[in-house]
């Protein structure tokens, strides 16, 4: 039986840097080593197991649950965008981020409005990122350990979630690793080209959601602190200038749009808003999320590898550690904003699981040098999925950017089978108010929203005084949701209030159930002005 | 045996008699004529159509106003209409003698000299409202029936309008009590009830009608102005028999009818507080009728429902259109008049002639009851007749459509929503563009990545495989 090459032939020690090369001379670490790998055939057939598990992952349930307020707001934005003049007078087109995956979301959108078309887009960039990991892992250690890092990245609890709803951050991920990529390239080639293509690349990543430049800041670092690999000013600018090429497209159509303040109000506002969450929110959030296997397998990778540690351990690190640092200081923070974590923890975590096959004790034996590394590789993705799997149709969480809000879709279509086309709703929250706006076609406003320009996101309209604006019958619903009333107490009181006074009638109650106990989840009641 | 059959028949006809449905079922062995099952008929004050709708496009409005004369003494040269929005104008004083000489026989020109000659402002006559003052108005005559040639039943102020308004006639100069819409009713076995905001409860006889506004005492809790608002209080059997005043209550009970599902087949409304007299009501008097459709709209009454809503004279306000003379009292000056319902045409200008005595027809002939007066016979003869129904409401109807999904008058949302965007076109086409730079800028990386470089043989690694330390074949 014929195999075809599985080993890594390797270059001798010491070897130099190829001509064009962005790598500078230096001493190639000692103690390499052949070793096997897996059979091309059985290199396939994984990838196409891998990626039918992603698939599975992100597709199963995919409507189970009802939309979030992100995901109502680029949606709506989306058929906005696809010409739906109800939701164009609901969800105006400029917000507050770019509008790459709005636009892509808007071709799903042109005929009946559904949730799950606009979910597929983003589950199929979480099915593309997992591809692309294998790819970058195939690339830079090898196509084992890119398989391990795929597979680890199609169950992983964090990028199964994020990827499974309408956020901008799923796209975003599956972008940077296209940038990463050409990163890789430029520094293994030193060619302009790669330059330009990671400019390219990380414009896209920022067309995607614009807070994905803090990843400059990390390629920033790389090239500071790797000497060995060499950087040219003019391949900068270049590619900087391409990178601008890109993202001009934002304010280009902003400003076309007459909507330039609206971009310069969200950033101020972001900039001087009160934190959402405290200082080490990333810290209690992600690591559970990424899988505390996966990493303690890609740090303590890191640490047992570190005399083969090179420019590429550098730059993984510098790409995932910048990013880390800036939203930990930033008031602003969101479940979902470091996904571009995910492959790259997966990546080291592959790396390390598959060289761990090279160790003394099992590379002697070629069923242990192979086998091995994929039992520990399974044991580990086996940990991640137990986590995912319950998560593919829980909604119970209150953290935003975790899955649906329950209740939300349910009380959207009664609003827009039940309620007259000019009715205006009052909730607690924005969150409800766009999710009943595109569930339901009806306009609505939230009490929490704040009266004070610095404390509210421009794109809501603040009620400054509700009680008066009932009277005037404004309001002809208030709406209760257990998700927002959770978050606010205050407002949550104040509703309750509100509805007492104007003499609320519940129309409309939809429940969840734990256990044997039945709960209301969001309750509608219709309410008068005398 | 024979002697006790008829006392048995007696008896077994009142037992019948006791388990007969009364109320909602007696009225539904009335079957109405239209789809109309419900008849809401809500009576304002003192505005004239070109005081609220002048300015409203499509009407016959002020474009055909004329320049009114002062008062001989009066410096200023006439008076043009003029809008009175920011203004706050107090009520005219205007009383039937004032409008008298405004009407002057039918020319009409007297709007301002008259309230000047009993040394009132009767410059502020010709002041008008449009959208910006009256937007749930505005936006009901977009979305329902506005009348452009209602009028009032007669010149001879509130209290004879608003006993045209029950019973098509005013018998007050004759001392007579009336035969009204509810009694008809009543008889009928068919519901109703008069919704009074601010009800303060009557049970006995009320003092006889003072002018309106002079508070000289009142009988039994009775005020001036509640009877002059509610005639039914005016009328003794109505305060008296307990069978009829219960159905006069206060506005609060309409709402939970409409939440009990109790919603009478014809229902009057007359406010106090709302009621638009001044300019500081108008609006009160919009977010009242707001509420009260509103509420209709959102209940399950709406796609069986029709709402009115009119005015009791024009309280001095100009008017351009002269009054057709149908008897000897009127008719009054044009009133401002719209259409709510299930069933409206959609932004019709009606230009039927008509008055509070074709809202009786109408009820009348859907609910197949006896004319009370010679206008309501009038206007019935002509309800009765397919090819004379010109001057009725039935063309405000659209009868032969299924009910229309609600659409509230309520003026506008909390704010102005945010701005539209000129064209989508323009993101795909930056967007687009930007694709098609990463596209090509990655795709070139790749396709110079695959060439191979000059001098380079076949095989041969760049450094970074040969730091792949460990790994295996790529």
């Amino acid at each position: 039986m014929t195999t075809r090459s599985m080993t890594e032939p390797g270059p001798p020690p010491g070897a130099p840097a190829a001509a064009g090369s962005a790598l500078a001379e230096r001493p190639e670490p000692a103690g390499r080593f052949r070793r096997p790998g897996l059979p091309a055939g059985l290199q396939l057939a994984a990838l196409i197991a891998i990626t039918a598990v992603a698939v599975l992952f992100r597709f199963r349930d995919l409507g189970a649950v009802g939309f979030n307020s992100d995901e109502a707001v680029y949606t709506g934005t989306g058929a906005s965008l696809a010409g739906n003049e109800s939701m164009r007078a609901l969800f105006p087109i400029f917000r507050a981020h770019p509008l790459l995956l709005q636009l892509a979301v808007s071709f799903t959108e042109h005929g009946r409005i559904t949730d799950w078309a606009p979910r597929a887009i983003a589950a199929s960039a979480g099915v593309a990122a997992v591809l692309a990991t294998y790819g970058l892992g195939r690339k830079l250690y090898g196509p084992s350990a890119g398989l391990i890092a795929a597979g680890l990245l199609a169950v992983m609890p964090y990028h199964v979630v994020v990827s499974r709803q309408v956020l901008l951050d799923g796209p975003m991920a599956l972008l940077s690793l296209l940038a990463l990529y050409c990163v890789i390239r430029y520094a293994e080639t030193a060619a302009l080209s790669w330059m330009l293509a990671t400019g390219a690349a990380l414009g896209a990543t920022a067309l995607c959601k614009e807070t994905s430049l803090i990843l400059l800041g990390g390629l920033y670092a790389f090239f500071a602190l790797t000497p060995t690999v060499r950087i040219r000013l003019r391949h900068v600018l270049a590619g900087l200038v391409t990178l601008l090429v890109v993202l001009i497209a934002f304010p280009l159509s902003l400003a076309a749009s007459g909507r330039a303040n609206t971009g310069q109000h969200y950033l101020l506002w972001q900039l001087f808003r009160r934190a959402n969450h405290g200082l080490f929110f990333y810290f209690q959030q992600v690591p559970p999320a990424l899988g505390w296997l996966v990493l303690a397998f890609g740090i303590g990778g890191l640490l047992w590898l570190r005399r083969e540690n090179t420019w590429r351990e550098r730059l993984l690190l510098c790409w995932v550690l910048v990013p880390i640092a800036f939203f930990t200081v930033w008031p602003v923070k969101g479940y979902q904003y470091l996904l571009p974590l995910a492959p790259v923890a997966a990546i080291l975590a592959g790396r390390t699981i598959w060289r761990i096959g090279s160790t003394p004790l099992l590379r002697g034996r070629r069923l242990f040098a192979v086998g091995g590394p994929l039992l520990l590789a399974l044991l580990v993705a086996g940990t991640l999925a137990a986590g995912s799997w319950p998560k593919l149709t829980n909604h119970g969480s209150t953290l935003a950017g975790t899955g649906g809000v329950a209740g939300g879709r349910e009380a959207g279509r009664w609003v827009a089978g039940h309620v007259p086309a000019d009715a205006t709703l009052l909730t607690i929250g924005p969150s409800m108010a766009n999710i009943l706006q595109f569930y339901g076609e009806r306009r609505s406003y939230a009490l929490s929203v704040s009266p004070s320009p610095g404390g509210r996101n421009p794109a809501y309209v603040p009620i400054p005084n509700p009680d008066l604006s009932i009277r005037q019958g404004q309001f002809q619903y208030l709406v209760w949701d257990a998700y927002t009333a959770r978050r606010t107490p205050s407002f949550a009181r104040k509703m309750t209030d509100l509805v007492n006074r104007f003499h609320g009638i519940a129309v409309f109650t939809a429940t969840s159930r734990t256990g044997s106990t039945s709960f209301a989840t969001v309750v509608i009641y219709q309410v008068r002005q005398r | 045996m024979n002697r006790r059959l008829p006392l048995l028949l007696l008896f077994a006809l009142a037992a019948f008699g006791l388990v007969l449905p009364t109320g909602p079922a007696a009225a539904a062995q009335v079957t109405p004529r239209t789809p109309i099952q419900h008849f809401l008929f809500l009576l304002q004050g003192d505005r004239s159509f070109d005081n609220y709708f002048g300015s409203y496009p499509g009407v016959d409005g002020l474009a055909a106003a004329s320049c009114q004369q002062q008062a001989p003494g009066k410096s200023g040269g006439c008076i043009e209409p003029f809008p009175l929005h920011g203004r706050t104008v107090p009520p005219l004083g205007a009383t039937p003698a004032t409008i008298a000489k405004q009407y002057d026989g039918g020319k009409l020109d007297g709007f301002v000299s008259a309230l000047q000659s009993v040394g009132l402002d009767g410059t502020k006559a010709m002041g008008y409202y449009d959208q910006r003052d009256l937007p749930a108005y505005w936006r009901a005559a977009s979305q329902y029936v506005l009348f452009d040639r209602f009028f009032s039943a007669t010149r001879d102020g509130v209290r004879s309008n608003r006993e045209y308004w029950v019973a098509a006639t005013d018998t007050r100069a004759a001392g007579q009590q009336p035969l009204t819409i509810f009694d008809r009713l009543q008889a009928a076995g068919i519901q109703w009830k008069f919704y009074v905001q601010n009800y303060r409860p009557v049970t006995g006889p009320v003092t006889p009608r003072p002018a309106i506004g002079k508070r000289t005492g009142a009988g039994q809790g009775a005020s001036n102005t509640q009877s002059a608002a509610v005639p039914l209080l005016n009328y003794l059997r109505f305060t008296t028999d307990p069978a009829l005043r219960s159905h006069i209550v206060d506005l609060g009970q309409y709402y939970q009818d409409l939440q009990d599902g109790t919603l009478p087949a014809v229902a009057y409304f007359a406010t106090s507080g709302s009621s638009e007299r001044s300019s500081r009501s108008i609006s009160e008097g919009q977010s009242l009728v707001t509420s009260l459709t509103g509420q209709l709209m959102l209940s399950r009454y709406w796609s069986s429902s029709a709402f009115l809503l009119s005015y009791d004279g024009t309280g001095g306000f100009y008017d351009h259109v002269a009054p057709p003379q149908v008897d000897s009292y009127g008719l009054g000056l044009r009133v401002p008049a719209l259409l709510i319902s299930s069933y409206a045409r959609r932004g019709l200008v009606d230009g039927s002639t008509l008055d509070y005595s074709s809202a009786l027809a109408f009820i009348e002939y859907n609910w197949r009851l006896a004319p009370l007066a010679s206008r309501d016979r009038r206007a019935g003869v002509l309800l009765a007749s397919p090819d004379r129904q010109a001057d009725t409401l039935l063309p405000a109807f659209d009868f032969t459509a299924p009910p229309r999904p609600a659409e509230l008058i309520a003026g506008g949302s909390p704010a102005a929503p945010p701005g539209k965007l000129r064209s989508s076109q323009i993101v795909y086409v930056s967007y687009g563009f930007a694709i098609a730079v990463v596209l090509a800028t990655v795709g070139f990386a790749f396709a110079r990545g695959r060439i191979r470089r000059p001098g380079q043989p076949a095989g041969t690694r760049l450094p970074i495989s040969a730091q792949r330390i460990g790994a295996d074949s790529g």
